[in-house]
């Protein structure tokens, strides 16, 4: 595609009064994008967030392995060493039972008040244990219950199992549906740069005859892809952006704290990283492959 | 500068024959008239010069090259040694008539310098000098066809190819674009006209090439339209 400097200049000059000429076109083209990059760059913050909310949750997931009062110290030394060198567990934390009574009666105040002395202190002693991904807990558990000096060990199996099945299909439908929007979104708009290039068909073809390259035809239309892409993204990510942190303030103003919501920054790198290129790209590619069949004279 | 050997032609396998057996040669300075009726084959054949489509079977030089063989980036640049005139104009009607002509010379990367220097001295050719900055849709048809006479020598091409470019015009405009046509023949640069106009091939005694039914059935030097039919 070699292209002199001088036919560089004059691809940028057409692109841009192509693009004022056209400015219906042009509006319509750009309209297009903005709506599909839109819908795309909304459902990816609801994906953003939703994975920061199930992993958050994914985060607290432990097991507690209460220790057999019945066993030697012997043994329970041997479970306290087989734990630290257990390649699945990045965090074992002993709990004294009394410090387990300390939480209790944080928790629950006067309920547990007649429990004064170490004697009457009903608790085990246990351990607070993290797995090194959340999805390896159950089997890690299980694991554990062979192991010497234990008496039990809890890991809200139920609740754990629901929580990864529903994280799972939350990511699955959102990547579905935004395959689905981006796939949308390359449709429509190389049908409507299909359409733009169509009302210039007479251009083109004339273009040919008088002996122009075909690089040189699609210049100023891949340069007009490129703005009209570029524009396409950059208003729905300034849109996104204030109604984001209008969100983010409502979140706060209402005091919902446990909705640990993406910081905005965070969330707008994300979206410049994908919807940018991608408009812009679409812009391009919409442009030069939409022509082929016009540039065959 | 043209030559045609053995030439077929057809749009479709099982269509019928637009060209056949065509054999002719056109020398560089020529000044030739393509007539016929409509449907004849003239303009399949212009096609084929500017390697808009390719013969079937024969083969077909242009500036000494084979047409069939010749690789698809490479037909711009045999098309810049080609200027083109059409029937229907082909003109970009919202832009001026210096932009016009203009455009055809940027297609080729000329320079800014280069087309400010170039296009007035082509409208003056033309007598379009006074409507540079007319836009193309406001001009005449006759002003309107000298515009595209304009485009197609800006590039100084070694060979004009005009369809009936008459076939919209009245006489006088007819005649004064014939004028053009000739003066730049005149001055070295070969010219095909496919045409009509009989009144015009009479007056002015060129090589006359007759198309019938796909067949060329006349070739004759100096010859008048009706020495044909």
């Amino acid at each position: 595609m070699p292209v002199s400097f001088n036919s560089f200049l004059y691809a940028c000059g057409e692109a841009w009064s192509n693009l004022y000429r056209n400015k219906w076109m042009t509006m319509a083209s750009v309209g297009v994008v903005v709506v599909t990059l839109l819908m795309l760059g909304g459902f990816m913050v609801v994906n953003l967030n939703l994975n920061q909310i199930t992993s958050d949750v994914r985060e607290q997931v432990e097991i507690v392995l209460y220790i057999d009062e019945e066993s030697t110290a012997e043994e329970q030394e041997q479970l306290h060493s087989k734990l630290l060198a257990h390649r699945s567990l990045n965090e074992v934390r002993f709990v004294h039972r009394d410090e387990a009574m300390k939480r209790l009666k944080e928790q629950l105040g006067d309920v547990v008040e007649g429990y004064e002395g170490a004697a009457d202190n009903p608790l085990r002693d246990s351990y607070e244990l993290h797995t090194l991904r959340p999805e390896m807990v159950g089997d890690v558990a299980r694991e554990l219950e062979g192991y010497p000096a234990v008496a039990e060990v809890y890991y809200g199996e139920a609740t754990v199992e629901k929580l990864f099945a529903a994280t799972r299909a939350v990511q699955l439908v959102g990547l579905g549906l935004m395959t689905g929007l981006a796939v949308t979104a390359v449709f429509l708009i190389a049908h409507t740069i299909r359409l733009t290039v169509f009302i210039r068909r007479r251009e083109i073809m004339i273009m040919k005859y008088v002996g122009a390259t075909n690089w040189f035809i699609r210049w100023p239309f891949v340069l007009e892809g490129m703005f009209i892409g570029a524009l396409g993204a950059a208003l729905p990510l300034g849109a996104i952006y204030y109604i984001y942190q209008a969100s983010l303030e409502w979140v706060m103003a209402n005091n919902l704290m446990f909705l640990t919501l993406v910081p905005a920054s965070l969330i707008m790198g994300e979206l410049v990283k994908c919807l940018l290129p991608l408009g812009t790209g679409l812009g391009i590619l919409g442009s030069a492959f939409s022509m082929g069949r016009f540039l065959r004279v | 500068m043209v030559e045609a050997k053995g030439i077929y032609h057809r749009y479709d396998k099982k269509g019928k024959d637009v060209l056949i057996d065509i054999n002719f040669m056109i020398n560089r300075g020529e000044f030739v008239f393509f007539v016929g009726p409509s449907g004849a084959g003239k303009s399949t054949l212009f096609k084929m010069i500017i390697r808009e489509i390719i013969p079937r079977e024969g083969y077909l030089k242009v500036f000494g090259h084979d047409l069939s063989g010749m690789r698809q980036s490479r037909v711009p640049y045999l098309r810049r040694n080609i200027g083109m005139v059409f029937q229907d104009f082909r003109l970009l009607d919202e832009r001026t008539t210096a932009e016009n002509i203009a455009f055809a010379m940027r297609v080729t990367g000329a320079s800014q310098r280069e087309i400010r220097r170039r296009v007035p001295y082509v409208l003056e050719l033309v007598g379009l000098r006074e409507k540079a900055a007319a836009r193309v849709c406001d001009l005449s048809g006759g002003e309107q066809q000298r515009v595209g006479l304009a485009r197609a020598i800006i590039n100084r091409p070694a060979m004009i190819i005009a369809d009936e470019p008459t076939g919209n015009l009245d006489p006088d405009n007819s005649y004064e674009i014939m004028n053009i046509l000739r003066t730049i023949n005149i001055r070295g640069t070969t010219v095909l006209v496919a045409t009509h106009n009989s009144e015009i091939v009479d007056r002015l005694k060129k090589r006359v090439i007759h198309l019938n039914q796909g067949r060329l059935t006349v070739d004759e030097e100096k010859g008048a339209y009706a020495s044909v039919l």
